[in-house]
């Protein structure tokens, strides 16, 4: 086992948050969003755009330097400043650089973003519905895939389920739950795409898409972004909003493929989430919210175990006792996560769990007592995976 | 519908193969199911490069394989990804694990949806369209 680096416990802190408008938000850039999120974090932070020295951000899959875009934007020159490319573990993934880059003293005050337009880039023609790729041709299997019919993320994540199923017995009622409930903390966002209550007789009347999904397994499409400002510890303190402290993080990488061993039912969230515990120097009976990756119903489910927040294969039992729920043993996804406030790859995650710490929420969307968050991010051809753990006090 | 979309319509995405995969579809054409296997290790990889995936070593050959292993698991895609498949819906995409290691990505054909399940035996099949063979698996009795 690799030990993490104690020593970066708590060493450095997010000072701001914001999200941009979320869900259809037409005529409006990935760029210009991810802008509209930035000036809300570094006014949450009460900072300027001249105070940031570092910008990590994750653009859109086809653009190319893509922090530079933001620096332009920002009108920033940026000390250290990079883009990602780990799919939805990236966004984790940038606060974890940001920490590096300060206690490296390369900046001082660093930029994590996100954003795009999923949402409208597939309204926008016959063609892009059709085809519902946001990817470039570049990225498109050229064997082994299209000439079986098999396309598309929500097939990969369904071979887990499938495989979940048949091992441990989890059924459909259990993914349903997890849908019902992220349905129910959207109906508190206000800036949640989904406005609707959603019941489990819908979630079994809505059409399957490559089962055993659902609609209501898959995450939504979204225009949105959002962002963080990191810094250190100690200049946090000068700030006007109280710090959330940067506890631990971790990651884990199982490139030899989402189909290979056992990996889609015993995912890289189980050492990710080790390498984060450790430097945090807490265990999952310490989490008070989690906030998780949830493209699909099913990938929450699975987290729960890998995280050990219950047993290999009593993700569904754990789940159908009302953990996730407000007041339950472990409220997750507060905001309505990706299948029911926005799916902005993770990043609204972050933006959520550093919220609840500051206890600012009202009383209905507000974790009790909430001490420690638990946040995730999973992507890249579904086989990497990166944890944060943040803390209210350091 | 635009000229691209219309287009697809028309035929199934044809393999384009790597220069690395070559074999193993000539091989399917002869109604073979070929892999890699490591003449340094004695393992078998799959997909196709010029190296032992296991070892790295470049003294591999091709080598049929029993066509036969076990569903590690599948799916059923009722919506339609692609125009070409609009009448093919639901159709059964799995990963199967062969005997002899690796897994592929396949469809199984021969058996309803609602009969498939994980660890069932299956067994290759081949079907020539439009000019390529594209290896299949079907239930083993």
């Amino acid at each position: 086992m690799i030990e993490a680096y104690p020593s970066l416990r708590n060493r450095c802190a997010i000072v701001g948050a914001g999200n941009s408008r979320l869900g259809q938000v037409p005529g409006v850039s990935s760029l210009d969003l991810v802008i509209e999120a930035i000036g809300n974090a570094l006014d949450d932070a009460g900072l300027k755009p001249s105070d940031v020295d570092g910008i990590i951000c994750r653009g859109p899959d086809e653009s190319y330097s893509h922090h530079q875009l933001v620096g332009e934007r920002l009108g920033v020159n940026a000390r250290f400043s990079t883009s990602l490319d780990n799919g939805g573990a990236s966004q984790i993934l940038s606060v974890m650089l940001a920490v590096m880059a300060i206690e490296a003293k390369l900046a001082t005050t660093v930029v994590c973003g996100y954003g795009r337009d999923a949402w409208s880039r597939t309204h926008r023609s016959e063609e892009a519905r059709q085809s519902q790729r946001t990817r470039p041709e570049s990225q498109h299997a050229q064997e082994f895939g299209p000439e079986y019919g098999y396309f598309g993320a929500v097939a990969a994540h369904a071979f887990g389920a499938q495989r979940h199923m048949h091992e441990f017995g989890t059924t459909r009622e259990q993914f349903a739950e997890i849908a019902v409930a992220c349905r129910e903390h959207a109906l508190k966002n206000p800036d949640a795409q989904m406005k609707k209550p959603l019941t489990v007789e819908e979630y079994f009347k809505a059409r399957l898409i490559v089962s055993p999904f659902g609609l209501y397994d898959c995450s939504l499409r979204s225009d949105g972004a959002g962002a963080v400002i990191v810094t250190s510890a100690e200049r946090a303190r000068d700030l006007k909003a109280p710090p959330v402290f940067i506890r631990g993080f971790g990651s884990f990488n199982n490139l030899t493929g989402w189909f290979a061993d056992d990996n889609m039912i015993r995912t890289a969230a189980k050492q990710s989430g080790d390498t984060a515990y450790r430097m945090a120097g807490i265990g999952p009976a310490d989490v008070s919210t989690a906030q998780l990756y949830d493209c699909f119903t099913y990938m929450m489910l699975v987290q729960f175990e890998d995280y050990g927040f219950c047993r290999k294969g009593e993700g569904g039992a754990f789940v159908q006792s009302g953990a996730l729920r407000m007041g339950g043993r472990l409220p997750t996804n507060t905001s309505g996560g990706q299948l029911s406030e926005a799916h902005v790859e993770g990043m609204l995650q972050i933006v959520e769990g550093a919220r609840q710490l500051r206890h600012t929420y009202p009383k209905e969307r507000q974790v009790k007592n909430a001490e420690i968050a638990l946040i995730s991010g999973h992507g890249g051809n579904q086989v990497c995976h990166s944890t944060l753990i943040l803390g209210s006090t350091p | 519908m635009s000229d691209a979309a219309s287009e697809r319509k028309a035929t199934k995405p044809r393999p384009r193969p790597a220069p690395e995969s070559k074999p193993y579809w000539d091989g399917a054409r002869e109604n073979r199911l070929l892999l890699q296997r490591c003449n340094a290790c004695g393992q078998f990889w799959f997909p196709p490069s010029q190296r032992c995936a296991h070892c790295l070593s470049t003294d591999f050959a091709w080598v049929e394989t029993s066509g036969r292993g076990r569903i590690y698991s599948f799916v059923v895609f009722h919506r339609v990804y692609h125009p070409a498949f609009e009448n093919d819906v639901p159709y059964v995409v799995a990963i199967v694990e062969l005997d002899e290691g690796p897994r592929l990505l396949t469809n199984i054909v021969g058996a309803k949806p609602d009969d498939v399940r994980c660890d069932m035996r299956v067994r290759v099949t081949f079907e020539e369209t439009h000019g390529i063979t594209i290896p299949r698996f079907m239930i083993a009795a």
